[in-house]
Formats: structure tokens, C-alpha cells, sequence
């Protein structure tokens, strides 16, 4: 019974931290500095690219080796192409982007908050009337949104030219057989749905990171704990959130 | 053990912590080195432990030098040599006694053996009432002494202290500079400090500035 | 990178070297408890997650193809045991894991508290990678084992209740060969084996203040997870290329 006090409280806490750094973040929409996103973006978007791109063809690879033995099992080589782009929009690839831009976004952005609270640089904004979520969270929330998006488009398009060089290589199947099964079994919805899908993991990821940075005290281990519970707490909220997503998504575009 | 180092430079990528720095420290020497932040001191005093490798020159140990150890062997010849670090850097998780026994327990003193030396440390530094303590609860006074009893546990030769005093009160100060001088009486002490303090005087001083030490 | 494979392997070898220093049975032990014992929930809580979503995946492909989930139901439970299970959890594990490794290893850097130990005789590597190297190893595929359970009772839970249909038929081992289960405990082998590396090595490089921490945990885990991803992959085309 205490246990569930504990829980339901922390969840609580959590859940209040959360939806303080939304709020404060969509009021200081209006006023964020130009420099600090185009910082921000650079640092998550243009710095995770080659990141990126190595996890996107590693993603492609593995899908389609997998794919090809069950499509090669029920007799369905053709529609490899068509099997494997679905695995990827859908499930793959926002997962696992998801999973790796929790690690490389968020830990950096919550070891880079807490860094300013634990050497004082946000009491000290605060201190000469400046208001931090302007200055420095909004950017970043933003900016880890539209990097994320950005990111998601380019790792769907790489991952799905790998899995075409894959599937050529270990399943020999012609370039043009594995992109004709595209066109007529998957539609623009499902890219939709994939996208979607990413961009809201990397709001959660930007705001749950923000969060926890915000709250750190005590030094370099208090930075390291910070970096370390963000990658937590973004990983466990990916997954449930994917949960919840697939069939609302699915069921609004079909 | 003598501890000589001859033109010793160290560089980190394109900073010059030591630059051709020369010092004899045969047994018994007593000296003090001062100078302001980023001057090199604590880069010297690990040298001298031979805990970096000086980028050019050479650091020698009764005559050998350090670079041609393999690993095991400078460990080994580490036990002449007790550090007290500027961070003092106690080992979080352990208690004070545990901090204190580990040199010892690593260098295959025997479980009873190591406690007992340990709590007779302890002793000499005014701490028996706070052996189960982790250090995280001590006050920044009582970290130092934590880190000068695990510094001469193991009865080093030479005893480094690096800034020794950062954070302390007067009163603290003075106790913590009469302990150093007490426990390395006949040893070989060096001592590096943001400025002179008044109330230690050490025979020999070197101001070490912009990794150099100043002509007196 | 060929530098950074270079100073992985190394670590990893004086890590193993290492295991000849006979005390180190109590802090394996409390390893285990803290990379293993605490990723249990993470792990349990992510591939349940999982194993609904790919249900509900599995079944809307059912329905537009094969009519029944019972037909497409154990090729996608090989996809869990063989794939899923040890990929994902390698990577959730490798999040968390990597994450306190680095910043645990990263704060005693710039503590000096690695070259307390230096000279205290002890080897930081032998004393802080070698428990956390071997307690890792032996608990990676325990959590694989756990998070390929998790996923599979959450699979048939979903289908049982949320779709009406048997549950048990959708975790019929009859696809599952012996080749599906060596495949998945390489990988759980090997990324047990590399994580720590991976973390360990950039937490004790770290040198400076809080910042070089964060930087030390940031790079961490990403190379942790590349590396997971990286190692899968080979370990997928090694055991397609023999045919298991």
C-alpha cells in the first residue's frame, strides 16, 4: 500500500514536472531568440546526422534479412519490398530512431540543463530578470521536435534504399520488383502514421529531458544522474507511447 | 626514495601545463610550491607520482626513470609515494575506514592487519569517532584528514599535497598544515598552494608560474 | 573509429585480464544487482509494451492477407525470440546501463579518484571495468530471457482478450529452431560484452568538470547503442550466411 502512495506520487511528480516544461515552453513560443534555435538545431539535428544515417542502414539490413526469410517461407518473395517498407514506417524505424535519439538527444540536453542549474547559470539568469524557459528550453524543445521530424524523413528514405541494396544482395531481388510492390500496397497514410509517430517520440523526448535536467542538484554526479534517468525515462515513455499510438494512428488513416 | 626530474615539459593538446621544469627532491626534502590557478601545480605533483607521463624529459625515481616501469612496477613503486588530492577524492562508497584500509588490502596487508593500521591512522588524524562514516557526510575539514590518512598508511616516503588548505577556516587550516608537517617529519613533503600561507613556513619555496618556476 | 575499436579492444582486454585479481567476487555481485537486478523493470515494462504492438500489427496484416492470425501468429513469435528480443532489450538494457556506467565512472574521473586509486595499488580497470564487464555478460541474456517472456505472454494476453481469438496458437513454437535461439544468445552475449566497454571507456576518459561527465555519458550511450546495432547485424548476417 505504501509502495502504491510512493508510485502514484511519483508518477504525479512526474507528470507535473512534465506538463510545467510544456506550458511554459508553449508561452515562451512567441518571444524564442533566432540564435539559440538555430544553435539548438544544429546541435540535435545536424550533429545526430551521421548518427542518423549509420543507424538507418543498420535498421534496413537487419529488416529485410528477417523479412526475407519469411517471405521467402510463405512463398511471398515479391512482396518483400512491401513487407519490409511496412515494418520499417510502422514499427522499425520510429522505435528505433526513437530509442537512439533518446540517447543522443535527450541525455545531452538533460546533461547541458542540469550543468547550468548545478553551476547556478540558471539562478543567475533568473537573477538579472531573465526567464530561462525563454532563453534556453524553448529553443531546444523546439528545435528537438523539428530535428527529430527532419531526422525521421531521412532515416525512412536511407533505411528503405538499404533494404533494397539487401534485398538485391542476399534475396536477389531485382531493384525494380522490390519498389513496384510499393506503390500499390502501402499508401501515403502509412508514412503519415510513421512520421507522425516519430515526431511526437521526439517531443517527449525533448520535454521529459528538460524536465529532468531542470530538476538536477549536486555536482558532477548529479550531471551524470541527470544524463543517465533522462535516457530512462525516455526510453520506458517511447514504448508506452508507441503502444498507444499504432492502432489510434492506424485506425484514423484507414 | 629520491625523486629528480630533469627538463620535464607536459602538454594537453594546446595548453603547456609544464614547461622544462628541473627539481631534486632527495629524501627529507621539505618544499613548497605556490603559484596562482593554471600555473601547473597540480600537473608537477603528478608527475612527481608518476601519475602522468611528462611529454618530454624525464621523471626518474632513485635514479630510474619512470617512463621504463611496466605497469606492475610502478604500482609497486607507487607505495613509496602518498597523495593528497585538491578534489580529495575519497572513494564515495566506502566508509572512512574502508577508504582508509584499501591502499592497504590492495597491497596484500592482511584483512586484521590493514584495520588495525588503519584505525591507528585514524587516530593520528584526529578521526576514531568517525570511522563508519561515509565521507559524504564529513565536513570539507574533515574530508582532508580523511585523504592525508589514506595518503600515509602505507608509510609513504614522499608526501604530496595538492592546495591542502581550499575551503578550510584558519583554525582548520593551521591544524591540517601542523598534522603534514608532524606525520612527514624525516620524509620527503611537498606542498602546493594558490599563495604562500603565513602561518606554514617550509624550508625550502619555488613560485611555479605559467609552468615555469620563477627565478627568486 | 578504427582508433576507437583499437582502445575498445584494449579496455576490454585488460578488463579481462583483470579477473585474475581474486577479491573482486563482492563487487561482481553488487554489480549484477545494479546493471541487471534494476534494468529488470525496464526491460519487463518496454517488451510487454512491444509485444502488444506487435500483435496489434500482426493482426491487421492477418486481416488483410491470411485471414487469421493463427497462420502469420508463430512466424512472428520466431521474429520475437530471434530478433526482437534480444535487439530490443540489448538496446534498452544498453541505454541504462551505459548511461550509469559512464557517469558513474565519468564523476570518479574528474574526482581524481582514479588516480587515488592509481596509487593505491589498485588498477582503476581491473577494480571498476572487470566486475561490471563480467556482471554484465552474465546478465544480458538473463534479461533477454525475461524480455523475450514479457513480450510473448503480453502477445498472447492481447490476442486472448483484445481480439478474441487463441492466444496460445500465437506462440506456437513450431517455426522455432535451435539456430533461433543460438542466434539471439550470441547477441545477448555479445552486447552484454560490449556495453560496458563501450560506457566504461568513456567515463574513464573523462577529465574536467560536470561538463566532460555529461559529454562522457552523452557519447556513452550512443556508441553503446550503435554498437548493439552494429553487432546485431553482423551476428544476423553471420548465422543467415551459415544457414542456422
Amino acid at each position: 500500500m505504501r509502495l502504491l502512495g510512493r508510485l502514484t506520487i511519483m508518477v504525479l511528480r512526474a507528470v507535473g514536472a512534465v506538463a510545467l516544461v510544456c506550458a511554459r515552453t508553449a508561452l515562451a513560443l512567441r518571444h524564442v531568440s533566432g540564435r539559440e534555435l538555430a544553435r539548438a538545431l544544429t546541435l540535435f539535428g545536424y550533429r545526430s546526422l551521421p548518427l542518423t544515417l549509420g543507424a538507418a542502414t543498420m535498421i534496413g539490413a537487419t529488416v529485410v534479412l528477417q523479412a526475407g526469410v519469411y517471405a521467402t517461407r510463405f512463398g511471398l518473395r515479391l512482396f518483400t519490398g512491401w513487407a519490409a517498407g511496412y515494418a520499417l514506417i510502422w514499427e522499425f524505424g520510429p522505435l528505433l530512431l526513437g530509442l537512439i535519439m533518446a540517447a543522443r538527444i535527450g541525455a545531452r540536453n538533460a546533461a547541458e540543463l542540469s550543468l547550468l542549474s548545478v553551476n547556478g547559470q540558471l539562478e543567475g539568469l533568473r537573477g538579472i530578470s531573465l526567464d530561462p524557459f525563454r532563453l534556453l528550453v524553448a529553443p531546444r524543445v523546439v528545435a528537438a521536435f523539428l530535428s527529430v521530424g527532419a531526422l525521421a524523413a531521412v532515416t525512412f528514405l536511407v533505411a528503405i534504399l538499404w533494404e533494397a541494396v539487401a534485398a538485391f544482395f542476399t534475396l536477389h531481388l531485382p531493384l525494380r520488383v522490390f519498389f513496384t510492390s510499393f506503390p500499390d500496397m502501402l499508401r501515403w497514410t502509412d508514412l503519415v502514421g510513421g512520421l507522425t509517430k516519430t515526431i511526437i517520440f521526439g517531443g517527449a523526448i525533448a520535454v521529459i529531458s528538460t524536465a529532468v535536467g531542470l530538476r538536477t542538484r549536486g555536482g558532477a554526479q548529479g550531471v551524470g544522474r541527470a544524463a543517465a534517468e533522462a535516457v530512462v525515462a525516455c526510453c520506458a515513455t517511447i514504448f508506452a507511447l508507441d503502444l498507444l499510438l499504432t492502432p489510434l494512428l492506424s485506425r484514423w488513416l484507414s | 626514495m629520491n625523486v629528480s626530474l630533469d627538463e620535464v615539459s607536459v602538454v594537453h593538446g594546446a595548453v603547456r601545463a609544464l614547461d622544462g621544469v628541473s627539481l631534486q627532491l632527495p629524501l627529507g626534502t621539505q618544499l613548497l610550491v605556490w603559484g596562482a590557478a593554471g600555473g601547473g601545480k597540480t600537473t608537477l605533483l603528478k608527475v612527481i607520482a608518476g601519475l602522468v607521463t611528462p611529454s618530454s624529459g624525464q621523471s626518474r625515481w632513485d635514479g630510474r626513470e619512470v617512463a621504463t616501469f611496466t605497469r606492475g612496477e610502478r604500482r609497486a613503486e607507487q607505495a613509496h609515494l602518498g597523495m593528497i588530492f585538491q578534489s580529495d577524492a575519497l572513494f564515495d562508497s566506502r566508509t572512512v575506514l574502508d577508504n582508509v584500509t584499501f591502499p592497504l588490502v590492495r597491497r596484500g596487508v592482511g584483512e586484521r592487519e590493514a584495520r588495525e593500521r588503519a584505525l591507528a591512522t585514524l587516530e593520528r588524524v584526529g578521526l576514531s569517532h568517525a570511522v563508519d562514516k561515509t565521507p559524504e557526510t564529513l565536513s570539507g575539514g574533515m574530508r582532508k584528514r580523511v585523504g592525508v590518512a589514506r595518503a600515509i598508511v602505507a608509510g609513504p616516503d614522499v608526501l604530496l599535497a595538492d592546495d591542502p588548505f581550499a575551503g578550510l577556516d584558519p583554525v582548520t587550516e593551521r591544524a591540517v598544515g601542523d598534522l603534514l608537517l608532524e606525520v612527514s617529519r624525516g620524509r620527503t613533503l611537498v606542498i602546493a598552494v594558490p599563495e604562500p600561507p603565513r602561518t606554514l613556513a617550509l624550508p625550502r619555496q619555488l613560485e611555479l608560474d605559467r609552468g615555469r618556476f620563477a627565478q627568486p | 573509429m578504427i582508433a576507437l575499436v583499437g582502445a575498445q579492444s584494449r579496455l576490454f582486454g585488460r578488463a579481462v585480464l583483470g579477473a585474475r585479481e581474486p577479491r573482486l567476487g563482492r563487487a561482481f555481485l553488487s554489480q549484477v544487482a545494479s546493471l541487471g537486478g534494476a534494468t529488470v523493470p525496464l526491460v519487463t515494462f518496454g517488451m510487454a509494451f512491444f509485444g502488444m504492438v506487435m500483435t496489434t500489427i500482426a493482426w491487421a496484416q492477418a486481416r488483410k492477407y491470411t485471414g487469421s492470425l493463427a497462420v502469420v501468429g508463430p512466424a512472428y513469435f520466431e521474429l520475437i525470440l530471434r530478433e526482437f528480443a534480444p535487439l530490443l532489450t540489448a538496446l534498452l538494457a544498453a541505454s541504462r546501463q551505459a548511461a550509469f556506467v559512464s557517469a558513474e565512472l565519468g564523476s570518479m574521473a574528474v574526482n581524481e579518484q582514479l588516480e587515488a586509486m592509481e596509487l593505491s595499488a589498485a588498477d582503476p580497470v581491473t577494480e571498476l571495468v572487470t566486475p561490471r564487464l563480467f556482471a554484465s555478460i552474465a546478465v544480458m541474456p538473463l534479461l533477454t530471457i525475461i524480455g523475450a517472456v514479457a513480450a510473448s505472454l503480453s502477445a498472447m494476453l492481447t490476442v486472448t482478450f483484445f481480439f478474441h481469438e487463441d492466444g496460445l496458437s500465437f506462440v506456437s513454437p513450431q517455426y522455432v529452431t535451435f539456430g533461433d535461439l543460438a542466434c539471439a544468445f550470441t547477441k545477448a552475449l555479445a552486447a552484454g560484452a560490449y556495453v560496458p566497454i563501450a560506457a566504461a571507456l568513456r567515463g574513464l576518459r573523462a577529465r574536467g568538470g560536470a561538463g566532460a561527465v555529461g559529454d562522457a555519458v552523452t557519447v556513452g550511450v550512443v556508441e553503446a547503442c550503435m554498437g548493439c546495432l552494429v553487432l546485431d547485424f553482423l551476428i544476423a548476417v553471420f548465422f543467415h550466411s551459415v544457414g542456422a
